[in-house]
């Protein structure tokens, strides 16, 4: 799974601090997302999809390995 | 009640009973708990009086304590550190049975390189459950470090 979280994220200046406390995890959660090294589940997929505004299929690709 | 209800009542209960856990401030009790208890079973080492029956509530007191660490909740829990406990507790299951399978062969081995008075190749329920409530904890340790 690729994501443009961190892209996301940027576009409405906010910090990994920031989209943790909106969603309810921890900057290491939203960290490991972005780095791939964690897939998120569909409930925290949809809480960022409220946060930047579009579909979670914007910003979660699924990657060659999928 | 119909089969199907028994079945849902079945299924949430065992979800609540999976979801169990205690509040962080009991991690902190736990540490304690089990450095107080651990520290005391090394000085009891150096005393020579008959402690067994101490030794046998040390014992339970330990295993008390490791639970207290591994069922607590973390500062911030989310689901992410729900995946990591569950990761941990997989990795210290598979642990603790190879454990509980190479432990008596190393008893064998220990006594035919050694010689001790006398062969032991079995092993106390203590050593196989302090041995896997440590392993899951070091490994949900290690794994929240590397998150």
């Amino acid at each position: 799974m690729e994501n443009t979280i961190k892209v996301e994220r940027a576009i409405l200046n906010l910090t990994q601090q920031d989209l943790a406390e909106k969603i309810g995890v921890s900057r290491q959660t939203i960290n490991s997302i972005e780095a791939n090294r964690y897939v998120p589940s569909t409930v925290l997929a949809l809480k960022m999809s409220e946060i930047f505004s579009k579909p979670v299929n914007d910003f979660f690709k699924l990657g060659n390995d999928d | 009640m119909n089969s199907k209800k028994i079945v849902d009542y079945e299924r949430s209960k065992i979800e609540r009973w999976s979801q169990f856990q205690l509040k962080h401030q009991w991690k902190v009790r736990g540490v304690v708990i089990s450095l107080a208890v651990i520290l005391t079973l090394i000085a009891l080492k150096f005393i020579a009086t008959d402690y067994q029956w101490l030794k046998f509530g040390l014992k339970k007191a330990l295993l008390l304590g490791l639970l207290m660490v591994s069922l607590s909740q973390e500062k911030m829990e989310d689901e992410m550190i729900v995946s990591l406990r569950s990761k941990s507790y997989t990795l210290a299951f598979v642990f603790a049975v190879l454990y509980a399978l190479v432990q008596p062969i190393v008893n064998i081995v220990v006594f035919k390189l050694f010689s001790s008075n006398h062969i032991d190749a079995g092993f106390s329920y203590f050593q196989v459950l302090s041995f896997m409530l440590i392993i899951q904890i070091s490994f949900f340790e290690v794994l929240k470090r590397y998150r």
